[in-house]
């Protein structure tokens, strides 16, 4: 089983993960996975909270925000020429 | 600067195992041996959008860094990020259409920005045959450093400030880094495709045997197991 970044979410993480790969396999591969409010919800919402307060101790919550705006960045010199 | 890699490839697979296998590709080192290097792998979004019924996925990875220890060194951790100075995280963002038969998929490095960005961006299809055996793919690794450059100079002068260090790189030494980093991503790149793609065979190979919930539930059974052998 993948490790968290943040071992204090280690549980909610697995549970999660295990949910999602049943439901991705077992439902939103055979045509049958469209709404959010799947079977996995409330385990992601449970992990998320975890997850948050981890990536702002980190701060990796900053190194996302840099990398949004970077691609911005790169999308309009790289993407727009033609 | 950019150097950009395209290489074309095909499993034997259909295209939704390849899809799982590519969720499930850093899951275990017992289920991919190649995926010892990836220390953590986190979900930070997942959405169905209601119109088109693709699935989104955002993930970060946090992976043993394969630069050179003594580059590393010489980095200030403006540009390295705090990660710990051998080890980067890496966002990796997927998108799956399952009525269409294709997934995109792109990572780029969090930190080590200033100097490296490894974008990958991969298309699996099934090329409007859903239930073809075989599974295509394409990957465009890109790799783009910008010490010196306006954002980095920022970066670099309040490291001056703080450390005095960095400016000297941003200085005569940054080409020579800079050219330095590049000729290590290319070099490297091959190797890399080739591992990526090994280990993608074999997570799609216990998948073709067992479903999986048998390879997840065999996964949890050995974990367990060395639990109380320890």
């Amino acid at each position: 089983m993948s490790a968290s970044l943040a071992p204090e979410c280690n549980e909610v993480k697995e549970r999660y993960d295990t949910c999602f790969l049943k439901w991705y396999s077992e439902k939103y591969l055979r045509g049958n996975g469209k709404t959010d409010e799947n079977e996995c919800a409330s385990m992601f919402k449970e992990y998320q909270k975890c997850l948050q307060v981890a990536l702002k101790d980190r701060k990796i919550d900053k190194l996302l925000d840099e990398a949004r705006e970077d691609s911005k960045d790169y999308d309009t010199i790289h993407l727009k020429r033609k | 600067m950019v150097l950009t890699h395209t290489t074309n490839h095909s499993y034997t697979h259909p295209f939704p195992t390849v899809t799982l296998a590519f969720f499930l590709r850093y899951y275990s080192p017992q289920l991919n041996p190649f995926s010892a290097h990836v220390l953590s792998t986190d979900t930070i979004d997942s959405h169905v959008d209601p119109e088109t019924g693709r699935l989104h996925t955002t993930r970060i990875h946090l992976k043993k860094s394969r630069m050179p220890s003594a580059i590393i060194k010489l980095l200030p951790a403006s540009v390295t990020g705090g990660a710990g100075e051998k080890s980067s995280y890496v966002l990796e963002n997927s998108i799956v259409d399952i009525k269409e038969g294709w997934m995109k998929t792109e990572s780029r490095n969090l930190n080590f920005t200033g100097v490296l960005s490894a974008d990958n961006s991969t298309l699996s299809s099934a090329v409007a045959r859903p239930l073809s055996p075989n599974t295509w793919v394409s990957t465009t690794f890109s790799y783009r450093s910008s010490l010196g450059s306006r954002k980095t100079d920022k970066a670099a002068a309040n490291e001056e400030n703080s450390r005095g260090r960095f400016g000297w790189i941003s200085g005569w030494g940054a080409k020579r880094i800079q050219s330095s980093i590049e000729s290590i991503a290319s070099n490297k790149t091959d190797d890399q495709i080739i591992k990526s793609r090994d280990g993608m065979k074999m997570v799609l190979e216990r998948l073709r045997s067992n479903g999986v919930v048998a390879v997840l539930r065999e996964l949890n059974r050995r974990e367990g197991k060395s639990v109380f052998e320890a």
